[in-house]
């Protein structure tokens, strides 16, 4: 097997397995509940709530385990329904784990501005500053674009909103392990966090709020999360997205010098058979390992689906369930016309990648790409 | 290595149909075509694309999606509403399998790198020295020979049709014992875009109904119709009148639609001649060999599942042909389609424009 889309999800490290799969056995206790059974899994959680705030230098107060990324997005929107001033600024390159909960949320009076990004994918801060209206109570930024990795300037964002008031929240989910997230150094307000982006299990996510006491439950019921999110824990999830955040600040710098290579072999590589690719978004300011790669004149699906018979996965634009393709809003955003978005394909390298298979996924680029 | 890629719809044929030719050593795949856009409680593509990675998962082959929804809507959905505008009754089925299923999808699946494709139809095909022929399927209940009459010589060598051979108790039986949840899905019915909805609320969404009478062909206004592209030559139910209107009691038929006075004519009585008709014109004539038949004695269906009726060819000019029943046939309906057989064998067919005694 050859994963190159660890954007997408990432496999499980197997110490999380190992763990998650004890915690399954032995600690069914409910959090909740005050005998030594219900202690036990109560401190498991705490102690990963300890491990997910460290990763982004949080305090452990600051978390709450959520359902993934979406649910986090989700609990930081719906809250402002009932603020004062309801409005929105984001732009137009972000997840629909975003977008597509502003738009619902326009029906309940929240209403909101996204703003472009340029040809490298990043937004303009002037734009952001001429977006901000009287009603503005929130700019939403994307941390890292999850189809061309591009990083967004959230931190100079941060010191315009706090001139005016305005909270800051930041989709962060493909962060995690790619670079030193330091959420004091940031200065946001909010920042969602999804378990399988790092080597985490799936179903799990947290959001980090500054102030946690202003923020209401999305899901209300039971006191679970100091009234932050009803419904009895996932103990296990919240063990292993624990240790999978802890792992992947461990030598931060070797594995992302590790990607930095695969990136360069790959791109090195490439070129020497492949002149005519363009690299999308800009290239020094981005994640590590994840490269956006137009083959014009070469139908995308049709060259996953060769990739895909040779046991190599890479994605396309954004498949829906049934693995439709479309033209991706982002890449039609940083101006790719329809016929260079449909030829594009999203590399993700990850910490299983290793240099021979970066050559074997060469040899085969190069057989399928040259054959047609 | 001989691979085959597969179009999987979702249903019971396509899936056995796959399992068929993985018995027989072929290198199977599998894809799913999406050819209408629409998020709505009517499209079941998320369904039938999850029935569709079930038997693709229980049989091990891959599973692409491809979507061909504008082809589609410029080249079938467009014609199909142009007909229903002039008042006639289209056969989408027909012109997607020309436009998209043996076209299109026939295009990508040799890029893809397929030799051949397959389809889950009820029909078989033979070839005798490049001289190719499509005949009917085994279970003529299912034949679905009516709507591949639009294929070429080369679109019919370049498929199998694994399920040609088999009826249909026996396909569903198959698809039980190899555990796929569609063994016992329902036959799609109607026209796929369409689903279960009522055809006049979805008709209304695209065409401005233009209501007006109804009147016997003796010339009695007995009632108003919705518009005239709701109706169908031969149609009996949904006119909103009763029996009772004239000597004898019956239920009414349309028999003609007026599209100049906008009035929908009708008769009374399964039996009334004036439903009946022994000669028809049509369009767009094309024959499976590329060359008309030898002999002008052959059967013809007018529609899906009616029965043969053997003609004759009075008069072929262009890609316009006439013909004259033996006996008079019901229920003839301009846009569908005539279909050309001699015994087992689909000779070709073209589209009705015209009728007559």
């Amino acid at each position: 097997m050859y994963y190159f889309d660890h954007s997408a999800t990432t496999p499980l490290l197997p110490e999380v397995t190992r763990l998650m799969n004890d915690i399954n056995k032995e600690a069914f206790g409910n959090p909740s509940s005050i005998y030594s059974l219900g202690r036990k899994s109560r401190s498991i959680i705490e102690t990963a709530r300890n491990q997910v705030a460290n990763s982004i230098s949080a305090r452990p107060d600051q978390i709450i385990f959520t359902s993934g990324g979406t649910e986090s997005n989700n609990q930081v929107f719906w809250s402002l329904i009932n603020g004062g001033r309801k409005h929105v600024v984001s732009n137009v390159i972000e997840h629909p784990a975003v977008l597509n909960v502003l738009n619902f949320l326009n029906k309940f009076g929240l209403k909101h501005n996204l703003v472009n990004v340029d040809t490298d994918g990043i937004v303009s801060i002037d734009e952001i500053k001429n977006a901000i209206s009287s009603e503005t109570s929130l700019i939403s930024l994307m941390l890292a674009n999850n189809e061309i990795g591009t990083l967004q300037p959230v931190k100079e964002i941060v010191e315009i909103a706090k001139k005016k008031g305005i909270l800051v929240h930041t989709d962060a989910v493909q962060c995690l392990g790619k670079f030193n997230l330091d959420v004091t150094e940031l200065g946001v307000d909010f920042l969602s966090l999804s378990a399988h982006k790092f080597y985490g299990p799936k179903g799990i996510g947290a959001l980090y709020v500054k102030e946690p006491n202003t923020l209401p439950s999305l899901i209300i019921g039971g006191s679970q999360e100091k009234n932050h999110r009803a419904g009895t824990e996932n103990i296990s999830a919240i063990a292993g997205m624990g240790l999978a955040a802890e792992n992947s600040i461990k030598s931060l710098n070797k594995k992302v010098n590790a990607l930095i290579d695969l990136e360069g072999q790959f791109k090195k590589g490439l070129n020497k058979f492949y002149k005519t690719a363009i690299l999308n978004g800009n290239q020094s300011q981005k994640l590590p390992g994840l490269i956006s790669i137009s083959f014009p004149k070469t139908r995308s699906d049709i060259l996953m689906k060769k990739l895909d018979r040779e046991g190599i996965s890479v994605s396309n634009g954004s498949a829906c369930g049934s693995g439709d393709i479309k033209p991706s809003p982002v890449l039609s955003a940083i101006g790719l016309d329809d016929p260079t978005n449909l030829s594009t394909l999203r590399f993700s390298f990850g910490s299983s990648n290793t240099s021979d298979q970066i050559g074997y996924l060469l040899h085969k680029l190069e057989s399928i790409l040259l054959k047609s | 290595m001989s691979q085959i890629i597969i179009g999987m719809s979702g249903g019971v044929d396509s899936a056995v149909a796959a399992s068929v030719l993985k018995d027989k050593g072929y290198e199977v795949e599998a894809v799913f075509m999406k050819n209408w856009e629409e998020d709505s409680e009517y499209c079941t593509s998320e369904r039938d694309y999850i029935d569709a990675l079930q038997v693709c998962e229980i049989l091990n082959i891959p599973l692409h999606t491809v979507n061909f929804a504008k082809e589609y809507w410029d080249r079938v959905f467009e014609y199909f509403l142009e007909e229903y505008k002039n008042g006639r009754t289209p056969n989408p089925d027909v012109l997607c399998n020309n436009e998209i299923k043996f076209k299109e999808f026939l295009n990508y699946a040799i890029e893809l790198g397929a030799s051949k494709i397959a389809t889950g139809h009820y029909v078989r095909s033979d070839n005798k020295d490049g001289d190719i022929k499509l005949i009917k399927g085994l279970d003529h209940k299912k034949d679905q020979s009516y709507f591949l009459h639009g294929l070429n010589q080369n679109q019919i060598s370049n498929t199998l049709f694994p399920i040609g051979g088999l009826v249909k108790s026996d396909v569903r039986k198959k698809a039980q014992e190899l555990g796929f949840n569609n063994f016992g899905k329902k036959d799609s019915v109607g026209i796929c875009f369409i689903g279960e909805r009522n055809i006049k609320d979805f008709l209304k969404q695209y065409i401005p109904a233009n209501p007006g009478h109804i009147v016997t062909n003796k010339g009695m206004k007995i009632g108003k119709h919705d518009g005239l592209m709701y109706y169908t030559i031969g149609q009996r139910k949904g006119l909103g009148i009763g029996g009772g209107h004239s000597e004898s009691d019956g239920a009414w038929y349309v028999i003609e639609k007026d599209l100049a006075g906008n009035q929908l004519i009708v008769a009374q009585g399964h039996d009334n001649s004036a439903l009946y008709h022994r000669s028809l014109k049509a369009s767009k004539l094309h024959w499976i060999s590329g060359d008309p038949p030898t002999h002008h004695i052959l059967n013809a269906k007018i529609r899906y599942r009616s029965n043969d009726v053997p003609c004759k060819i009075t008069d072929l000019e262009g890609d316009t042909i006439s013909i004259k029943f033996d006996r008079s046939c019901f229920g003839i309906a301009p846009g569908q389609s005539v279909v050309f057989y001699s015994g087992e064998i689909c000779l070709g067919g073209a589209v009705i424009d015209s009728y007559w005694n």
